[in-house]
């Protein structure tokens, strides 16, 4: 701009779009901005996806910086780097706990869930998005009345209700109760995740034509088989969209993981337990609980990476139509 | 059908009884039966549990007793909690008028009465998770070169387990450890150990809430931005709209109830919060009110007194949704 100082006048005459004097680079660049807006809005625009790229994933980065950490300099663990340079913490996990048999656990456990969840939403979610009955509207409505209980709500008869020995259960299990075996965790959970899936399978079995279904059916399938074998394959993205967002929330779940088992590996104890399990009674190893948790969020960051698509697009399709 | 039967074995034929009924019942009966097995997984864990909650509610505590339960004590359990007489460490509710200026007068602490902790936790994290989700749907709903990684880097936190979410912040403000508590006493807001402090502690849970659910609400977000359809925007451009116009006149109107139903399942999960806190900074410091039924239930063995809290949680979330749904039914094409 020094030139433009010399000459004011010269300067105003050559830009005569801008015909202000004396600028600094800041207002200069203000100025280009008001008169090309669309630059100011993708300067923001950037701003914005790189405060949020950091922001999102800065945790990530200072969590693997505590979990290469050796135990005895984790003090020295700074905001940006590690106190030392020890990958072997992703061993120890493994050696002093059975950390796998955790994760073990709880993947069971979500995919048990899931298969449960499907089946019953897919049975549910045909008839409310596609039969014509008596009773469809107060029965939908207390089924999104279940979603907006706290499970809280269902904790306490169902704690003393899986504590309750069954001598029918004895034979198999051990001391006859529910409490410390995968029941008690995947029996609940499934119900409380159920009315998401079934409002998700529901819009997109009832966006099928109901050409298809009649055709089927001529052609000699059965009521049930036109539901599994054209219905649900044609809604694909529908089911698995439900299948992933409910595998990620019973992977995820605290409340009932965390109160249902002893939290011991061999009785089920989901991998939150294995994490938690690390903070001893004597010391606390937080660089074994770092390197836990890197280790147990891989499935689920992996089902996000692959499955991104299917969610936003699933979730899209729901939206719509609700 | 009744062909292929016949020709099955015995043990074909117990399976197919069932089902060739299934083909003669009349649509209304068929959906009853493909409902079966929803009812009975509901009834069970849902409805039968709730009903039972309601009814140990209304008894009284028996501490000493091997059944924690003692006599129909009516609504005693609802009086104690709403007038702060609950006898456990935190209270529920414990507010009495005063002559004075401001005319309410707490009890207890504010950041310990559960009620006020909840609520004040569900509608700050709201707010911020929602402006923060809009701002990263609109980033990942643009085109641009590298978006579908922006896209997984954004919406990962939506898939982490609350209890490593719980053990990043635990980690970063643990004073031993973290840089947060350090960066945020040179600032002068924290104490010397944040996480056994009720406001620190407060705060931590938020901040971490907020980290991980701006995700969940940009998806929700993102799939109201792309019902939007695109040669409106083509429009508004040719008669001269500023993307802020188009903003304001296009996309907000049509995101809005996708939005509304969005912040409803958010301030649900919110008021819920339990795990996040149990494993930061513990159930003593942000007492939620899922967090006092736990401490009712396994710290003082007072399972009616649970049952009341886990009663009156759900109440107030039901009267929550009622006002949520009061604005959809205002704003076209919600669920209600």
């Amino acid at each position: 701009m020094s030139a433009d100082d010399e000459h004011p006048d010269l300067a105003a005459m050559e830009q005569a779009q801008e015909p202000d004097l004396d600028r600094g680079p800041v207002e200069a660049w203000a100025a280009k901005m008001i008169s090309n807006p669309d630059r100011a809005y993708r300067a923001m625009f950037y701003t914005a996806t790189v405060f949020f790229l950091v922001t999102t994933l800065f945790p990530f980065y200072w969590l693997f910086m505590v979990a290469i950490t050796p135990g005895r300099e984790l003090s020295e663990v700074g905001a940006l780097t590690p106190g030392g340079f020890d990958p072997t913490s992703f061993i120890t996990i493994f050696t002093r706990l059975p950390f796998h048999r955790y994760v073990f656990n709880s993947f069971l456990i979500a995919t048990v869930a899931t298969v449960i969840v499907l089946f019953v939403a897919s049975l549910a979610g045909y008839v409310f998005g596609r039969l014509r009955f008596r009773g469809r509207n107060p029965l939908l409505l207390l089924v999104l009345v279940t979603s907006f209980f706290p499970p809280a709500a269902f904790f306490v008869p169902l704690n003393r209700l899986f504590n309750t020995q069954v001598a029918v259960l004895e034979p198999i299990m051990s001391e006859g109760t529910l409490y410390n075996t995968p029941y008690a965790i995947f029996i609940p959970v499934s119900a409380i995740f159920l009315p998401l899936s079934i409002f998700i399978l529901m819009t997109f079995y009832s966006q099928i034509p109901d050409g298809l279904e009649d055709a089927a059916r001529i052609e000699g399938t059965t009521r049930i088989g036109a539901l599994f074998r054209v219905i649900v394959p044609l809604s694909a993205p529908g089911v698995a969209t439900a299948g992933v967002l409910t595998f990620i929330t019973v992977y995820n779940e605290y409340f009932f993981s965390s109160l249902m088992t002893d939290g011991r590996p061999e009785n089920w104890a989901p991998m939150l337990e294995g994490i938690l399990a690390f903070q001893g009674q004597y010391e606390v190893d937080f660089h074994l609980m770092a390197a836990a948790s890197i280790v147990a969020v891989l499935p689920v960051a992996i089902l996000v990476i692959v499955a991104q698509e299917k969610i936003v697009s699933g979730l899209t399709a729901g939206a719509v139509k609700e | 059908m009744s062909t292929d039967t016949q020709n099955d074995g015995d043990s074909g034929r117990l399976v197919m009884r069932p089902l060739n009924r299934l083909e003669t019942v009349s649509e209304q009966v068929y959906a009853y039966v493909l409902l079966i097995p929803a009812a009975v997984l509901l009834g069970f864990i849902a409805f039968y549990p709730l009903l039972n909650t309601l009814w140990f509610s209304l008894l009284g505590d028996d501490v000493f007793s091997p059944d924690p339960f003692g006599e129909f004590n009516g609504f005693g359990n609802y009086a104690d909690l709403l007038a702060g007489e609950a006898q456990l460490p935190q209270q529920f509710l414990d507010v009495g008028l005063s002559g004075s200026f401001p005319f309410v007068e707490m009890g207890t602490p504010f950041l310990q009465q559960a009620l006020f902790v909840t609520l004040a936790f569900a509608i700050i994290s709201v707010l911020f998770e929602t402006l923060i989700g809009f701002g990263q749907a609109y980033v990942i709903d643009q085109d641009f070169r590298g978006r579908r990684w922006v896209r997984v880097a954004i919406i990962i936190p939506y898939a982490l387990p609350i209890v490593i979410q719980a053990m990043i912040f635990y980690l970063m403000f643990n004073p031993t450890i973290g840089w947060a508590t350090d960066l945020m006493q040179a600032i002068g807001v924290f104490g010397d150990n944040p996480l056994a402090s009720s406001r620190d502690s407060f705060f931590i849970v938020l901040v971490a809430d907020i980290w991980k659910t701006s995700a969940f609400m940009a998806l929700l977000i993102l799939a109201g931005l792309q019902s939007v359809d695109r040669s409106l925007y083509d429009v508004a451009k040719v008669s001269g709209a500023s993307p802020w116009q188009q903003f304001k006149y296009i996309t907000f109107p049509i995101v809005l109830p996708a939005l509304l139903v969005a912040m409803l399942f958010r301030t649900m999960d919110a008021m819920r919060i339990y795990g996040l806190v149990d494993a930061t900074a513990g159930c003593e410091q942000v007492p939620s009110m899922t967090c006092l039924v736990i401490t009712a239930l396994q710290g003082s063995r007072r399972w009616a007194t649970a049952s009341a809290v886990a009663f009156l949680t759900a109440i107030v979330i039901g009267l929550l949704v009622i006002v949520y749904l009061i604005g959809l039914r205002g704003s076209e094409g919600g669920v209600a």
